[in-house]
Protein backbone atom coordinates (compact mmCIF):
# COMPACT_ATOMS: atom_id res chain seq x y z
CA UNK A 1 0.00 0.00 0.00
CA UNK A 2 1.04 3.28 -0.67
CA UNK A 3 0.67 6.34 1.90
CA UNK A 4 1.02 10.04 1.53
CA UNK A 5 1.88 12.81 4.00
CA UNK A 6 2.59 16.25 3.73
CA UNK A 7 4.32 18.46 6.55
CA UNK A 8 3.88 22.12 6.96
CA UNK A 9 6.21 22.97 9.86
CA UNK A 10 6.78 26.23 11.37
CA UNK A 11 10.10 26.74 13.09
CA UNK A 12 9.70 29.37 15.64
CA UNK A 13 13.36 30.85 15.55
CA UNK A 14 13.28 31.84 19.19
CA UNK A 15 16.66 33.51 20.70
CA UNK A 16 18.10 33.11 16.89
CA UNK A 17 15.49 35.47 15.53
CA UNK A 18 17.55 38.94 15.19
CA UNK A 19 20.14 36.14 13.78
CA UNK A 20 17.96 34.95 11.03
CA UNK A 21 15.98 38.48 10.55
CA UNK A 22 19.43 39.60 9.65
CA UNK A 23 20.20 36.73 7.49
CA UNK A 24 17.20 37.38 5.35
CA UNK A 25 18.22 40.88 4.12
CA UNK A 26 21.59 39.55 3.36
CA UNK A 27 23.49 40.46 6.54
CA UNK A 28 25.85 38.89 8.53
CA UNK A 29 24.56 38.77 12.41
CA UNK A 30 27.34 36.95 14.17
CA UNK A 31 26.93 36.42 18.29
CA UNK A 32 30.06 37.68 20.06
CA UNK A 33 30.67 36.05 23.94
CA UNK A 34 31.14 38.91 25.96
CA UNK A 35 33.53 36.97 28.37
CA UNK A 36 35.84 35.40 26.22
CA UNK A 37 35.48 37.45 22.91
CA UNK A 38 34.57 34.22 20.90
CA UNK A 39 32.61 35.47 17.22
CA UNK A 40 30.49 32.74 16.40
CA UNK A 41 28.73 32.26 12.79
CA UNK A 42 26.00 31.00 12.75
CA UNK A 43 25.17 32.66 16.26
CA UNK A 44 24.81 30.59 19.07
CA UNK A 45 22.48 31.60 22.03
CA UNK A 46 25.12 29.95 24.29
CA UNK A 47 29.45 30.41 24.26
CA UNK A 48 30.97 27.40 22.29
CA UNK A 49 34.49 28.36 24.20
CA UNK A 50 33.45 29.41 27.83
CA UNK A 51 29.92 28.41 27.83
CA UNK A 52 29.06 31.97 29.20
CA UNK A 53 24.95 33.35 28.26
CA UNK A 54 25.96 36.27 28.05
CA UNK A 55 26.53 36.75 24.40
CA UNK A 56 25.65 39.91 22.07
CA UNK A 57 25.31 40.49 18.61
CA UNK A 58 28.31 41.72 16.21
CA UNK A 59 27.86 42.60 12.56
CA UNK A 60 29.85 40.87 9.90
CA UNK A 61 30.97 42.25 5.98
CA UNK A 62 29.70 38.85 4.57
CA UNK A 63 33.01 38.32 3.12
CA UNK A 64 34.50 35.12 3.20
CA UNK A 65 37.35 32.64 2.41
CA UNK A 66 36.58 29.01 0.80
CA UNK A 67 38.64 26.45 3.27
CA UNK A 68 37.08 23.41 2.08
CA UNK A 69 34.81 22.81 -0.84
CA UNK A 70 32.93 19.77 -2.29
CA UNK A 71 31.43 19.39 -5.75
CA UNK A 72 28.80 16.95 -6.19
CA UNK A 73 26.50 15.95 -9.23
CA UNK A 74 24.15 19.49 -8.70
CA UNK A 75 25.09 21.08 -5.96
CA UNK A 76 28.43 23.04 -4.27
CA UNK A 77 28.95 23.01 -0.71
CA UNK A 78 32.22 24.38 0.94
CA UNK A 79 33.51 25.62 4.29
CA UNK A 80 34.06 29.33 4.69
CA UNK A 81 35.76 31.42 7.25
CA UNK A 82 33.44 34.86 7.27
CA UNK A 83 36.32 37.62 7.74
CA UNK A 84 35.69 38.80 12.04
CA UNK A 85 34.13 34.99 12.76
CA UNK A 86 36.39 32.34 14.94
CA UNK A 87 34.09 29.35 13.36
CA UNK A 88 34.13 28.20 9.86
CA UNK A 89 30.69 27.84 8.65
CA UNK A 90 29.02 25.61 6.30
CA UNK A 91 27.74 27.25 2.68
CA UNK A 92 25.89 26.31 -0.50
CA UNK A 93 27.72 27.67 -3.22
CA UNK A 94 25.48 30.15 -5.62
CA UNK A 95 27.87 29.93 -8.56
CA UNK A 96 29.96 26.65 -8.20
CA UNK A 97 31.35 27.46 -11.37
CA UNK A 98 33.82 29.83 -10.21
CA UNK A 99 36.83 28.34 -9.03
CA UNK A 100 37.86 31.77 -7.02
CA UNK A 101 38.10 31.06 -2.93
CA UNK A 102 36.45 34.35 -1.62
CA UNK A 103 32.84 35.33 -1.50
CA UNK A 104 30.07 37.30 -0.26
CA UNK A 105 27.46 36.47 1.95
CA UNK A 106 23.51 36.51 -0.32
CA UNK A 107 20.21 36.35 1.10
CA UNK A 108 19.08 32.81 1.62
CA UNK A 109 15.40 31.36 -0.63
CA UNK A 110 12.52 32.35 2.05
CA UNK A 111 11.85 28.76 2.85
CA UNK A 112 15.92 27.75 3.74
CA UNK A 113 17.50 30.07 5.67
CA UNK A 114 20.72 28.52 5.50
CA UNK A 115 23.86 30.63 4.03
CA UNK A 116 24.61 30.66 0.68
CA UNK A 117 27.64 32.39 -0.71
CA UNK A 118 28.27 33.74 -4.20
CA UNK A 119 31.58 33.38 -4.56
CA UNK A 120 33.98 36.32 -6.48
CA UNK A 121 34.49 36.49 -10.15
CA UNK A 122 37.57 36.31 -11.80
CA UNK A 123 38.46 39.12 -14.50
CA UNK A 124 38.40 36.06 -17.16
CA UNK A 125 34.77 35.13 -16.01
CA UNK A 126 34.39 38.41 -15.81
CA UNK A 127 35.61 39.71 -19.52
CA UNK A 128 32.78 36.24 -20.44
CA UNK A 129 30.08 38.02 -18.62
CA UNK B 1 34.86 -1.08 34.74
CA UNK B 2 30.99 -3.00 33.71
CA UNK B 3 31.39 -6.08 36.19
CA UNK B 4 28.20 -8.27 35.27
CA UNK B 5 26.22 -7.60 31.79
CA UNK B 6 26.84 -10.38 29.56
CA UNK B 7 25.51 -11.30 25.63
CA UNK B 8 23.20 -14.17 26.51
CA UNK B 9 22.80 -14.75 22.02
CA UNK B 10 21.39 -12.54 19.12
CA UNK B 11 20.19 -12.46 15.91
CA UNK B 12 20.18 -10.51 12.20
CA UNK B 13 18.02 -10.54 9.24
CA UNK B 14 20.23 -9.90 6.23
CA UNK B 15 20.62 -6.78 5.31
CA UNK B 16 19.58 -5.07 2.08
CA UNK B 17 16.59 -3.60 0.05
CA UNK B 18 13.85 -5.39 0.70
CA UNK B 19 11.88 -6.30 -2.42
CA UNK B 20 9.57 -9.05 -0.82
CA UNK B 21 6.60 -7.07 0.41
CA UNK B 22 7.78 -7.50 4.38
CA UNK B 23 7.95 -4.62 6.46
CA UNK B 24 9.90 -3.72 9.76
CA UNK B 25 7.46 -5.65 11.75
CA UNK B 26 8.18 -9.08 10.17
CA UNK B 27 12.07 -8.60 10.67
CA UNK B 28 11.46 -7.90 14.27
CA UNK B 29 9.62 -11.01 14.66
CA UNK B 30 12.19 -13.15 13.32
CA UNK B 31 15.12 -11.26 14.93
CA UNK B 32 13.47 -11.23 18.44
CA UNK B 33 12.92 -15.39 18.14
CA UNK B 34 16.06 -15.95 16.52
CA UNK B 35 17.93 -13.96 19.66
CA UNK B 36 15.45 -16.08 22.25
CA UNK B 37 15.88 -19.58 20.22
CA UNK B 38 19.94 -18.54 19.97
CA UNK B 39 20.35 -17.93 23.86
CA UNK B 40 17.96 -20.59 24.82
CA UNK B 41 15.54 -18.75 26.51
CA UNK B 42 11.32 -18.06 26.20
CA UNK B 43 9.13 -14.78 25.29
CA UNK B 44 8.52 -14.94 29.40
CA UNK B 45 12.50 -14.85 30.13
CA UNK B 46 12.34 -11.37 29.33
CA UNK B 47 11.66 -8.31 31.40
CA UNK B 48 12.56 -5.19 29.51
CA UNK B 49 12.90 -3.90 25.93
CA UNK B 50 14.75 -1.30 24.17
CA UNK B 51 13.73 -0.29 20.92
CA UNK B 52 16.50 1.42 18.13
CA UNK B 53 15.18 3.36 15.78
CA UNK B 54 16.18 6.85 14.17
CA UNK B 55 13.54 8.48 12.92
CA UNK B 56 9.41 8.13 13.61
CA UNK B 57 9.29 8.62 9.71
CA UNK B 58 11.28 5.87 8.43
CA UNK B 59 8.37 3.21 10.49
CA UNK B 60 5.60 6.13 10.59
CA UNK B 61 5.15 4.93 13.61
CA UNK B 62 5.49 6.88 17.00
CA UNK B 63 5.93 4.92 20.10
CA UNK B 64 7.08 1.64 18.30
CA UNK B 65 8.48 0.04 21.66
CA UNK B 66 5.32 -0.87 22.91
CA UNK B 67 3.99 -1.74 19.52
CA UNK B 68 7.05 -3.67 19.26
CA UNK B 69 6.51 -5.38 22.52
CA UNK B 70 2.83 -6.88 21.39
CA UNK B 71 4.02 -7.79 17.97
CA UNK B 72 6.97 -10.07 18.81
CA UNK B 73 5.04 -11.34 22.03
CA UNK B 74 6.71 -9.61 24.42
CA UNK B 75 3.74 -7.54 26.05
CA UNK B 76 4.39 -6.75 29.31
CA UNK B 77 7.77 -6.06 29.57
CA UNK B 78 8.99 -2.64 30.79
CA UNK B 79 9.84 -1.16 26.66
CA UNK B 80 11.80 2.16 25.68
CA UNK B 81 12.43 3.78 22.27
CA UNK B 82 15.71 5.28 22.17
CA UNK B 83 17.71 7.13 19.37
CA UNK B 84 21.25 8.58 18.96
CA UNK B 85 21.01 8.96 14.94
CA UNK B 86 23.58 6.32 13.52
CA UNK B 87 24.39 5.22 16.61
CA UNK B 88 20.99 4.63 17.37
CA UNK B 89 21.67 1.03 17.94
CA UNK B 90 24.62 1.29 20.34
CA UNK B 91 22.68 3.37 22.28
CA UNK B 92 19.80 0.90 22.81
CA UNK B 93 22.83 -1.58 23.52
CA UNK B 94 24.36 0.96 26.62
CA UNK B 95 20.64 1.43 27.33
CA UNK B 96 20.21 -1.84 27.76
CA UNK B 97 23.34 -2.60 29.13
CA UNK B 98 22.11 -0.28 31.94
CA UNK B 99 19.08 -1.75 32.96
CA UNK B 100 21.18 -5.20 33.89
CA UNK B 101 24.06 -3.41 35.53
CA UNK B 102 21.76 -1.36 37.49
CA UNK B 103 18.88 -4.18 38.59
CA UNK B 104 16.27 -2.63 36.75
CA UNK B 105 16.05 -5.25 34.37
CA UNK B 106 17.08 -9.49 34.83
CA UNK B 107 17.12 -10.26 31.10
CA UNK B 108 16.64 -6.99 28.30
CA UNK B 109 16.11 -7.50 24.66
CA UNK B 110 18.07 -5.00 22.51
CA UNK B 111 16.34 -4.33 18.93
CA UNK B 112 17.32 -2.49 16.28
CA UNK B 113 15.43 -1.92 12.78
CA UNK B 114 15.42 0.61 10.39
CA UNK B 115 13.60 0.42 7.03
CA UNK B 116 15.80 2.83 5.35
CA UNK B 117 15.91 1.55 1.85
CA UNK B 118 12.61 0.34 0.95
CA UNK B 119 9.54 2.51 2.72
CA UNK B 120 10.43 5.85 1.35
CA UNK B 121 12.14 7.17 -1.74
CA UNK B 122 16.03 7.53 -1.78
CA UNK B 123 15.32 11.38 -2.15
CA UNK B 124 13.20 11.51 1.13
CA UNK B 125 15.21 9.53 3.32
CA UNK B 126 18.55 11.84 1.86
CA UNK B 127 16.38 15.01 3.31
CA UNK B 128 15.40 13.19 5.87
CA UNK B 129 19.21 12.23 6.72
CA UNK B 130 20.45 15.66 6.20
CA UNK B 131 18.32 16.62 9.22
CA UNK B 132 20.78 15.02 11.17
CA UNK B 133 23.07 17.89 11.50
CA UNK B 134 22.28 21.36 12.83
CA UNK B 135 19.11 21.48 11.09
CA UNK B 136 18.49 25.38 10.91
CA UNK B 137 21.65 26.22 9.79
CA UNK B 138 24.03 23.88 7.79
CA UNK B 139 20.69 21.34 6.87
CA UNK B 140 18.64 24.25 5.31
CA UNK B 141 21.35 24.67 3.03
CA UNK B 142 20.02 21.87 1.77
CA UNK B 143 23.41 20.04 2.07
CA UNK B 144 23.31 16.14 2.28
CA UNK B 145 25.37 13.23 4.53
CA UNK B 146 27.78 12.70 1.43
CA UNK B 147 28.74 16.26 1.17
CA UNK B 148 29.31 16.97 5.14
CA UNK B 149 31.49 13.58 5.13
CA UNK B 150 33.59 15.06 2.11
CA UNK B 151 33.96 18.22 3.80
CA UNK B 152 35.78 16.66 7.27
CA UNK B 153 37.16 13.96 4.81
CA UNK B 154 39.16 16.71 2.56
CA UNK B 155 40.39 18.02 5.95
CA UNK B 156 41.47 14.91 7.61
CA UNK B 157 43.42 14.39 3.45
CA UNK B 158 45.34 18.07 3.83
CA UNK B 159 46.12 17.36 7.82
CA UNK B 160 47.42 13.67 7.12
CA UNK B 161 48.16 13.36 3.29
CA UNK B 162 45.77 10.40 2.80
CA UNK B 163 45.27 9.83 -1.20
CA UNK B 164 41.75 8.85 -2.54
CA UNK B 165 43.39 5.60 -3.08
CA UNK B 166 43.54 5.23 0.96
CA UNK B 167 40.01 5.49 0.69
CA UNK B 168 39.35 3.24 -1.86
CA UNK B 169 41.51 0.21 -0.47
CA UNK B 170 38.93 0.57 2.71
CA UNK B 171 36.16 0.54 0.43
CA UNK B 172 37.38 -2.89 -1.50
CA UNK B 173 38.34 -4.54 1.62
CA UNK B 174 35.50 -3.97 3.60
CA UNK B 175 33.70 -5.36 0.28
CA UNK B 176 35.61 -8.17 0.00
CA UNK B 177 34.96 -8.89 3.44
CA UNK B 178 31.18 -9.02 3.13
CA UNK B 179 31.69 -11.67 0.15
CA UNK B 180 31.92 -14.27 3.70
CA UNK B 181 29.10 -12.71 5.02
CA UNK B 182 25.42 -14.14 4.45
CA UNK B 183 23.90 -11.12 5.61
CA UNK B 184 25.72 -8.60 3.59
CA UNK B 185 24.28 -6.30 1.63
CA UNK B 186 27.23 -5.47 -1.00
CA UNK B 187 29.15 -8.58 -1.54
CA UNK B 188 31.33 -7.16 -4.00
CA UNK B 189 34.56 -8.54 -5.83
CA UNK B 190 35.75 -4.84 -7.01
CA UNK B 191 39.36 -3.24 -7.52
CA UNK B 192 40.34 0.08 -6.32
CA UNK B 193 40.11 0.93 -10.00
CA UNK B 194 36.37 -0.18 -9.87
CA UNK B 195 36.26 2.73 -6.90
CA UNK B 196 38.22 5.20 -8.55
CA UNK B 197 36.04 5.10 -11.84
CA UNK B 198 32.80 4.73 -9.90
CA UNK B 199 30.48 8.01 -10.58
CA UNK B 200 31.67 11.11 -8.15
CA UNK B 201 28.94 11.68 -5.51
CA UNK B 202 30.63 14.90 -3.21
CA UNK B 203 34.45 14.90 -4.62
CA UNK B 204 36.49 12.96 -2.79
CA UNK B 205 33.59 10.43 -2.42
CA UNK B 206 32.21 8.21 -5.01
CA UNK B 207 29.64 6.22 -5.01
CA UNK B 208 31.36 2.60 -4.30
CA UNK B 209 33.09 5.14 -0.77
CA UNK B 210 29.60 5.38 0.34
CA UNK B 211 27.70 2.77 2.21
CA UNK B 212 24.42 1.54 0.85
CA UNK B 213 20.79 2.77 2.33
CA UNK B 214 19.29 -0.74 3.67
CA UNK B 215 16.55 -2.57 5.38
CA UNK B 216 16.88 -4.89 8.27
CA UNK B 217 16.76 -5.67 11.95
CA UNK B 218 18.80 -7.34 14.36
CA UNK B 219 18.69 -8.23 17.98
CA UNK B 220 20.67 -9.09 21.40
CA UNK B 221 19.58 -9.98 24.55
CA UNK B 222 21.47 -8.74 27.92
CA UNK B 223 21.57 -10.37 31.43
CA UNK B 224 23.44 -10.98 34.28
CA UNK B 225 26.01 -14.50 34.45
CA UNK B 226 23.65 -15.93 37.16
CA UNK B 227 20.49 -15.21 34.37
CA UNK B 228 22.48 -16.98 31.59
CA UNK B 229 21.18 -20.09 30.27
CA UNK B 230 23.63 -23.01 30.75
CA UNK B 231 24.77 -23.55 27.28
CA UNK B 232 27.87 -25.02 27.18
CA UNK B 233 29.67 -22.32 24.92
CA UNK B 234 32.14 -19.29 25.23
CA UNK B 235 29.98 -16.07 26.86
CA UNK B 236 31.00 -12.53 26.16
CA UNK B 237 30.65 -9.65 28.41
CA UNK B 238 30.88 -5.77 28.41
CA UNK B 239 34.65 -4.58 29.80
CA UNK B 240 33.23 -1.24 28.90
CA UNK B 241 30.88 1.11 27.16
CA UNK B 242 31.10 4.65 27.17
CA UNK B 243 30.11 7.74 24.88
CA UNK B 244 31.03 11.40 23.83
CA UNK B 245 29.80 14.03 21.77
CA UNK B 246 31.18 16.64 19.79
CA UNK B 247 29.90 19.88 18.18
CA UNK B 248 27.00 19.62 15.90
CA UNK B 249 28.28 22.07 13.57
CA UNK B 250 31.50 20.67 11.62
CA UNK B 251 32.58 24.53 11.22
CA UNK B 252 33.20 25.06 15.30
CA UNK B 253 35.55 21.91 15.36
CA UNK B 254 39.37 22.61 15.61
CA UNK B 255 39.79 20.73 13.21
CA UNK B 256 36.93 19.24 11.00
CA UNK B 257 38.81 16.22 9.86
CA UNK B 258 39.60 14.67 13.59
CA UNK B 259 36.76 12.73 14.80
CA UNK B 260 37.46 14.50 18.57
CA UNK B 261 33.95 13.53 20.00
CA UNK B 262 35.11 9.61 18.74
CA UNK B 263 38.43 10.21 20.93
CA UNK B 264 37.18 11.23 24.13
CA UNK B 265 34.48 8.28 23.93
CA UNK B 266 37.34 5.74 23.22
CA UNK B 267 39.50 7.36 26.25
CA UNK B 268 36.66 6.62 28.44
CA UNK B 269 36.17 3.52 27.21
CA UNK B 270 39.51 2.26 27.24
CA UNK B 271 39.95 3.37 31.21
CA UNK B 272 36.59 1.38 32.20
CA UNK B 273 37.92 -1.61 30.54
CA UNK B 274 41.48 -0.71 31.83
CA UNK B 275 42.70 -1.88 28.97
CA UNK B 276 45.17 0.06 26.21
CA UNK B 277 44.12 0.36 22.39
CA UNK B 278 47.04 -1.98 22.00
CA UNK B 279 45.29 -4.95 23.76
CA UNK B 280 42.17 -5.10 21.33
CA UNK B 281 42.73 -8.10 19.08
CA UNK B 282 39.63 -6.99 16.38
CA UNK B 283 37.31 -4.18 15.82
CA UNK B 284 33.91 -3.27 14.10
CA UNK B 285 34.28 0.58 13.05
CA UNK B 286 31.77 2.66 11.85
CA UNK B 287 32.55 3.16 8.20
CA UNK B 288 29.25 5.08 6.60
CA UNK B 289 32.21 6.60 4.25
CA UNK B 290 35.60 4.67 3.28
CA UNK B 291 37.79 7.72 4.57
CA UNK B 292 35.29 8.13 7.81
CA UNK B 293 36.95 3.78 8.72
CA UNK B 294 40.58 5.77 9.00
CA UNK B 295 39.42 9.02 10.48
CA UNK B 296 37.88 6.46 12.83
CA UNK B 297 40.74 4.53 13.71
CA UNK B 298 43.03 7.53 13.97
CA UNK B 299 40.42 8.69 16.60
CA UNK B 300 40.06 5.50 18.50
CA UNK B 301 44.26 5.42 18.44
CA UNK B 302 43.86 2.08 17.31
CA UNK B 303 47.21 2.99 15.04
CA UNK B 304 49.95 5.47 15.48
CA UNK B 305 49.92 6.44 12.10
CA UNK B 306 46.27 5.59 10.73
CA UNK B 307 47.84 5.77 6.88
CA UNK B 308 50.86 3.29 6.88
CA UNK B 309 49.25 0.68 8.98
CA UNK B 310 46.44 0.52 6.74
CA UNK B 311 48.79 0.52 3.85
CA UNK B 312 50.76 -2.48 5.63
CA UNK B 313 47.90 -4.63 6.04
CA UNK B 314 47.02 -4.47 9.50
CA UNK B 315 43.62 -4.11 9.25
CA UNK B 316 43.29 -7.14 7.03
CA UNK B 317 42.51 -10.38 8.01
CA UNK B 318 45.35 -11.50 8.17
CA UNK B 319 46.73 -8.84 10.20
CA UNK B 320 47.41 -7.67 13.68
CA UNK B 321 44.04 -5.76 14.31
CA UNK B 322 41.63 -7.03 11.80
CA UNK B 323 38.82 -4.10 11.34
CA UNK B 324 35.41 -4.90 9.89
CA UNK B 325 35.29 -8.51 9.26
CA UNK B 326 31.61 -8.34 8.32
CA UNK B 327 32.18 -5.74 5.82
CA UNK B 328 31.06 -2.93 8.04
CA UNK B 329 28.61 -0.63 6.68
CA UNK B 330 30.49 -0.34 3.10
CA UNK B 331 30.00 -4.10 2.64
CA UNK B 332 27.25 -5.10 5.47
CA UNK B 333 24.90 -2.45 4.96
CA UNK B 334 23.21 -0.03 7.28
CA UNK B 335 19.73 -0.13 8.66
CA UNK B 336 20.61 2.58 11.19
CA UNK B 337 18.85 1.73 13.97
CA UNK B 338 19.69 -2.24 13.48
CA UNK B 339 23.82 -1.07 12.90
CA UNK B 340 25.00 -0.99 16.18
CA UNK B 341 23.19 -3.70 17.30
CA UNK B 342 24.82 -6.13 14.74
CA UNK B 343 28.05 -4.73 15.17
CA UNK B 344 28.01 -6.04 19.00
CA UNK B 345 26.34 -9.20 17.93
CA UNK B 346 29.24 -9.82 15.47
CA UNK B 347 31.88 -8.69 17.70
CA UNK B 348 30.48 -10.97 20.66
CA UNK B 349 30.14 -13.86 18.00
CA UNK B 350 34.10 -13.50 16.79
CA UNK B 351 34.57 -13.76 20.44
CA UNK B 352 32.64 -16.39 21.14
CA UNK B 353 34.04 -18.27 17.91
CA UNK B 354 30.96 -18.85 16.15
CA UNK B 355 30.60 -15.82 13.39
CA UNK B 356 29.60 -17.47 10.38
CA UNK B 357 31.62 -14.85 8.20
CA UNK B 358 34.86 -13.98 7.77
CA UNK B 359 36.79 -14.51 10.75
CA UNK B 360 40.42 -14.06 11.99
CA UNK B 361 43.61 -15.59 11.94
CA UNK B 362 43.93 -16.03 15.45
CA UNK B 363 41.32 -16.43 18.33
CA UNK B 364 40.48 -12.89 19.55
CA UNK B 365 40.32 -12.51 23.23
CA UNK B 366 39.03 -8.39 23.56
CA UNK B 367 37.10 -7.06 20.35
CA UNK B 368 36.24 -2.79 20.07
CA UNK B 369 33.11 -1.74 18.66
CA UNK B 370 32.52 1.76 17.56
CA UNK B 371 29.12 3.62 16.42
CA UNK B 372 28.43 7.16 15.18
CA UNK B 373 25.77 9.88 14.62
CA UNK B 374 26.11 12.68 12.71
CA UNK B 375 29.48 13.52 11.59
CA UNK B 376 31.10 11.86 14.52
CA UNK B 377 28.96 13.73 16.74
CA UNK B 378 27.61 11.17 18.97
CA UNK B 379 29.59 8.47 19.34
CA UNK B 380 29.74 5.32 21.12
CA UNK B 381 32.50 2.96 22.20
CA UNK B 382 32.09 -0.96 23.76
CA UNK B 383 34.99 -2.88 24.84
CA UNK B 384 34.02 -7.18 25.06
CA UNK B 385 35.72 -9.98 26.19
CA UNK B 386 35.24 -13.20 25.97
CA UNK B 387 35.23 -15.70 29.02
Amino acid sequence: MNHHMRLNYTLPEGDLKLYFAALHRGDALASECSSCGDVAYPARVLCRICGSESVGWVNLSGKANVVQRVDGRNSSYALVRFTGADTLSTVALINPTSQVSTGQLSKPPADRPGLWLTLDRTLKEDAHV
Amino acid sequence: MINDVWIAGGAMTPFNRRKDGSSFRDWARVVVSGALQDAGLEARDIDGLVVASESDFFTLQLNPSALLADECGLAGVAAKRVEGGGASGHVAVQAGVADVASGLARRVMVLGLEPSASHLAGLDVGALYALSFDAWTDGMTGIDSTSLYALSALAFMERTGARHEDFARVAVRNRAHARHNPNAHLPLDISLGDVISSPVVASPYHRLDCSPLSDGAAAIILSCKADLPLLSRRRTRFRATAGATDTVRLGERTDPGFFAGKRHAANRAYKMADVTPADIDLAEVYDSYSGAQLQAIEALKLAPNVLQADRDGVFDTAGALPVNLSGGLLGQGGPVGATGVAQIMTAAFQLEGRYVGQRPARTPKLALVDTHGGIATLNCVSILESR
